[in-house]
């Protein structure tokens, strides 16, 4: 029963957010709210477990840190500040305390991990891979195109304007451009496999349930012809 | 209006259209194309294969919501099935609200008491920890104290075998983090890989993919799997197909539109471009 009632639900939701492709309607905007809602609540939700686990599991072990969990507490709620323009002043602190934590505990190590490692991985790229001609062919270009996509962003000097510097810029153009491809096609690579995973729940193929063709089909249905009908009735060129 | 101008003013509720005809028919009508295994699921594969020893103790993390599901769930699938298969000790949590709610998703799918796996000696759930990088930094220093209890009984993990020998990074042998963004890789790689050297492998999303290249080729990630093409690869290899094979078919159709679409978009453009001037 409840299964049933939670794979319907599903559908209805999945199919809401996308009845969008087809315009603007109440489906999709009932659909929005409500994931964003779910979502929200859901989150506050979470973040209260944590919390509420940290008291009994060791903050309410001592007077003292029972003092300190209190501050902490308040210092929380200081966020909530910024709903109200005569509190705003409050959430500044919070909000210090944790882009300064965060940006402290990011440094320490940030040099090594990105910057540092990346230039030691690009010095001991070999030119010439023994045996594997894909291997040196790439290495040449990584050679080539890293460093000229480094010159590209070097703006000061009469260097800059110099004939070599030209071609350098050139080949950082088409090095940017092949990036930029490659992150494309594997935006359109995500955006589909979810899409998939969603065809794949509304087909039911398994291990989601079977029962779910029936609800997609039902739930499809109601919503096209709701929202044909609609434009249909009203005479309506639907807004492209 | 010629047919190229009805191409370049093309209504776009056409090409959605297309876009559930293309992905919805290989899904019905499975059409079994050829999937070669690529060199990413190959060492990915291989790295779980013969780098995680027995006894080790390894972090697992589904660092995404239910929107990275259709993405990145086959692959945790595959690899905890892959893991479970060896001996052991799997610390289960997420720095992501929904990361708890994707694992009780997996747990539907792969009971690890079907391996022998006991909760709380061989394996433990920790939960959702807020605080991104910061709270990634304070459990590298103390699990104990960034943790109070575990997610599924509620209890401190001072009460469970397993947590006995896990107090801070340096018990950990691996980080296996699946991710659809921040925090994800990079937070890792600064707080556990580059401070206290535990390696990491990372499963992503495409869009993903070419920001973590770099930290493959510099070896802070030994191995990457990137989206659900790659998946399916290695459920091949697991000898274990799910529904990242399922869905392998749908994405060449659905790329082949899309190369489509881009090929014909620009004929028409070209095509029409003398008429606008």
């Amino acid at each position: 029963m409840w299964d049933t009632i939670a794979v319907w639900t599903a559908v209805f939701f999945t199919l809401g957010i996308y009845s969008i492709l087809y315009r603007e309607n109440p489906w999709y905007r009932i659909a929005e709210s409500v994931y964003l809602g779910v979502a929200v609540g859901y989150g506050v939700s979470v973040d209260l477990l944590y919390i509420r686990n940290q008291w009994s599991g060791q903050w309410s072990a001592s007077a003292g840190m029972m003092l300190l969990f209190a501050i902490i507490m308040v210092i929380g709620i200081m966020w909530y500040g910024r709903f109200n323009k005569n509190t705003f002043y409050l959430y500044r602190w919070p909000l210090a305390i944790v882009v300064g934590t965060g940006i402290g505990m990011a440094l320490r190590t940030v040099i090594f991990a990105q910057f540092l490692e990346q230039i030691v991985a690009q010095t001991k790229t070999p030119f010439f891979v023994a045996g594997n001609m894909g291997a040196t062919i790439n290495n040449i270009l990584i050679q080539i195109m890293v460093p000229s996509v480094l010159l590209y962003f070097w703006f000061t000097g009469t260097a800059r304007e110099s004939a070599p510097m030209k071609v350098v810029e050139k080949i950082a153009r088409y090095t940017m451009m092949a990036g930029f491809g490659s992150a494309y096609g594997y935006t359109v690579l995500t955006r589909y496999s979810l899409f998939i995973g969603r065809s794949q729940f509304l087909l039911g193929i398994p291990p989601n349930a079977p029962e779910n063709q029936l609800a997609f089909i039902a739930i499809a249905f109601i919503m096209l012809a709701s929202m044909i009908g609609w434009d249909l009735t009203h005479k309506k060129t639907p807004e492209v | 209006m010629s047919i190229m101008d009805k191409i370049n003013n093309l209504d776009r509720r056409i090409v959605y259209l297309l876009a559930w005809i293309f992905v919805l028919y290989p899904l019905i009508f499975p059409l079994g194309l050829p999937i070669p295994i690529s060199s990413d699921a190959r060492a990915w594969h291989s790295y779980v294969e013969n780098n995680v020893k027995d006894g080790d103790t390894v972090i697992f993390t589904p660092m995404y919501g239910t929107s990275g599901m259709p993405e990145l769930f086959p692959m945790t699938v595959a690899t905890m099935k892959h893991l479970l298969e060896k001996d052991v000790k799997i610390v289960v949590l997420s720095f992501w609200t929904e990361g708890p709610l994707v694992f009780t998703a997996l747990l539907r799918q792969v009971n690890p008491a079907d391996f022998g796996y006991v909760y709380g000696v061989d394996w433990i759930n920790l939960g959702y920890l807020p605080g991104s990088e910061t709270a990634m930094g304070a459990l590298a220093t103390s699990f104990q104290n960034a943790v109070a209890n575990d997610f599924v009984e509620g209890r401190p993990l001072s009460s469970f075998a397993i947590m006995d020998n896990i107090k801070t990074a340096t018990d950990i042998d691996l980080i296996i983090s699946f991710e659809t963004g921040t925090p994800g890789a990079p937070e890792w790689l600064r707080q556990w890989n580059t401070p206290y050297g535990v390696p990491m492998i990372v499963g992503c999303i495409g869009v993903s993919v070419p920001g973590m290249i770099p930290y493959v080729n510099s070896g802070q990630v030994s191995a990457l799997m990137p989206g659900l093409t790659v998946s399916a690869e290695y459920e091949l290899l697991l000898q274990k197909p799910g529904l990242a094979v399922a869905g392998v078919d749908a994405v060449s159709t659905s790329h082949l539109l899309i190369v489509l679409l881009v090929v014909i978009g620009n004929i028409a453009y070209f095509l029409t471009k003398g008429d606008e001037k």
